[in-house]
């Protein structure tokens, strides 16, 4: 079986997080970073499903991972729900919400989507603070507290505990990039980018669109769902705070900086922007300037991103270039080697 | 509760007036040149600031408005010509300007903070005082507001239908490729569509800026109240825009007056997810 290069790359990243506990794991600032750091690489993953693959500019990302988070933590504190069920919960729950959301959308294009899936967004944080919300147990603006964490045998998986919750955190990564690898190499993955690509045309050769539009939105919205549950369990706090502008945006960063529409991209990109941020933590009022002159940079000179620079469509790629080169340098060696050899 | 009401609708038409200038301009960038402005909230943010900088100069009101124009124009026109316009080669161009206007957005958002500080700042009204028809206190700020944006906008058609630049941009919005066979220099067009949608935004920070004050995140507000009646009144469409912001404008302070300012953006939500679900080009548009 030939092995494809995205497969490739999935496995180089998870060796290197898989073994970095062994470095870090008496570290606890950075082995925190290094779980967020998976959790929001599937949120960016399953972000570039919508938008790279299906073309769809939807927005509401964020707002499906809050609300996979709210639904799972207040079915664990007003109805003892174990947070492991919680996690399919929360991604069943956004995943509703998601589908529920792609319904207008169907009949829309463009700007109109991006404001009907951002309307989402918008909503859900007044609704959170609201008497509804508070009524349904969201803690209104206060948030809440107390979150219980994950718990097998006798792990916890909470952030005091990093090496178990790293390894949880990891076991969701694996899981959900293996979903989203799956679909984009199968027949959904064909059908989402020709509807991308040319929709008419598509939909002329029988591409049900209004189909594959739900589908994706559902196993997005799901992914997200239950990686957001399964955030709110690990750092225990939730409040509607993670719905201002700057995760959407960051989030955002990790797409352009990995490569929109470039399957590992995502990854890469959540990867580098996560420790990127917390480099320029230190900067404190100066983050946003510099952080936003960074995408408006990153999107000019590099609009393909770090998968793009690797993997070119056109000419040769960072990786084949490399290749080359090292080909010819070995055959190079080798001939003289012969000639020391033969003479 | 008439007399309530009748106070409501005029505060609904005065926001109106200035949502109708800002969605307009809005729409005509997207309209001609396909590009989504996220950073048009900062536009709205930097025409207010550089206000408060001139009246802090002692400038008065006219003088101020005059010499706003030749630098929202500039801004606009630097925008395009160096953010977007080397984007536009590529073949995701589309995503690639959604990503870059919002990272210029987070920028200016926090250039502002930096420069000016967290704190509010606040431009003196156009005009002091009230006048008082049949028992109705109406301040003549608001009236000067509803007649300054009218008038902006009677020009901006008139721009749009008569001159030779408004021209070209419709020629743009209606078909780029035919547009560019006759001969009109499509680069030139987007630079000043931005230019000129920039002007607009800060003619509207200006009317504005007086009753909600300036401050380094106040432009998101903005950004997303123009976005909703650019889609509810048609992407495009100048007229669509214009009873849009009315309409909304109205929804908003009925909203407001009667379930509290936190409702009002979940109102016109609700207004434009229905309007889209039976008619998902928008009131005027003409294309979904």
């Amino acid at each position: 079986m030939k092995m494809r290069k995205e497969f490739i790359i999935l496995l180089i990243i998870s060796f290197f997080l898989g073994i970095a506990p062994i470095f870090f794991h008496g570290n606890l600032y950075i082995m925190n970073i290094l779980t967020i750091c998976m959790i929001w690489a599937v949120v960016a993953a399953s972000w570039d499903l919508i938008m790279g693959f299906a073309g769809i500019f939807s927005f509401g990302q964020v707002a499906f991972f809050v609300s996979g988070a709210y639904g799972s933590v207040i079915l664990a504190l007003n109805f003892g729900l174990s947070p492991w069920f919680g996690i399919l919960a929360g991604g069943a729950i956004a995943s509703v919400i998601g589908i529920l959301v792609c319904i207008p959308c169907l009949r829309l294009k463009g700007a109109y989507i991006a404001l009907a899936t951002f309307a989402i967004h918008m909503v859900l944080e007044p609704l959170i603070k609201s008497k509804l919300g508070i009524a349904l147990g969201t803690g209104g603006a206060l948030g809440l507290l107390g979150i219980p964490s994950l718990k097998i045998g006798g792990y916890v998986f909470s952030n005091m505990e990093p090496v178990p919750s790293f390894y949880a955190a990891m076991g969701i990564f694996l899981v959900s990039l293996l979903i989203i690898y799956k679909i984009i190499f199968s027949g959904w993955g064909l059908a989402f980018i020709a509807l991308r690509d040319s929709e008419v045309f598509a939909k002329s050769l029988g591409v049900n669109d209004y189909k594959y539009k739900l589908l994706v939105f559902g196993v997005s919205a799901f992914l997200t769902g239950s990686v957001g549950a399964f955030y709110a369990h690990y750092v225990q706090v939730l409040s509607s705070r993670m719905l201002s502008f700057d995760l959407f945006l960051t989030l955002m960063v990790m797409l352009v900086l990995g490569g929109i529409g470039r399957f590992p991209g995502a990854v890469i990109g959540a990867l580098i922007a996560t420790f990127f941020i917390e480099i320029l933590r230190p900067l404190e009022t100066y983050r946003g300037l510099v952080f936003g002159g960074t995408v408006v940079l990153l999107v000019i000179f590099m609009p393909q991103g770090i998968m793009g620079i690797l993997f070119q469509d056109r000419g040769l790629g960072l990786v084949k270039r490399i290749g080359r080169f090292a080909r010819q340098k070995i055959n190079w060696a080798s001939s003289i080697l012969l000639i020391f050899l033969r003479g | 509760m008439l007399r309530d009401l009748i106070e409501v609708l005029i505060s609904g038409i005065t926001n109106g007036s200035v949502y109708a200038i800002m969605a307009a301009g809005m729409t005509l960038v997207y309209g001609v040149t396909r590009v989504f402005n996220f950073a048009y909230g900062s536009f709205f943010t930097l025409g207010g600031y550089f206000a408060w900088l001139f009246f802090g100069l002692k400038f008065n009101y006219l003088l101020v408005f005059v010499s706003i124009i030749p630098i929202m124009f500039l801004v606009g026109l630097s925008a395009e010509t160096f953010i977007i316009r080397p984007l536009r080669a590529r073949k995701d161009w589309e995503i690639l300007s959604v990503m870059v206007t919002l990272g210029l957005a987070l920028f200016l958002d926090n250039l502002y903070l930096v420069i000016f500080g967290p704190f509010v700042k606040s431009i003196p009204s156009l005009f002091e005082g009230y006048v008082k028809i049949q028992g109705f206190v109406i301040s003549i700020h608001d009236i000067a507001i509803v007649t300054i944006a009218i008038s902006i906008m009677v020009i901006l058609m008139l721009f749009l239908s008569r001159s030779r630049q408004g021209l070209a941009m419709r020629a743009v919005a209606q078909d780029m490729t035919g547009a560019e066979i006759v001969g009109i220099p499509k680069d030139r067009v987007f630079a000043y569509t931005f230019a000129l949608s920039a002007i607009l935004v800060g003619a509207g920070s200006m009317l504005l800026a007086p009753k909600y004050f300036v401050s380094p995140a106040g432009g998101f507000d903005i950004l997303v109240k123009s976005w909703v009646i650019t889609v509810f009144g048609g992407v495009g469409s100048i007229r669509g825009s214009l009873f849009a912001a009315f309409i909304l404008g109205i929804v908003e302070a009925i909203v407001g007056f009667t379930f509290g300012l936190t409702w009002t953006l979940i109102a016109w939500f609700v207004v434009l997810l229905f309007t889209l679900i039976v008619r998902p080009q928008g009131l005027f548009g003409t294309e979904a």
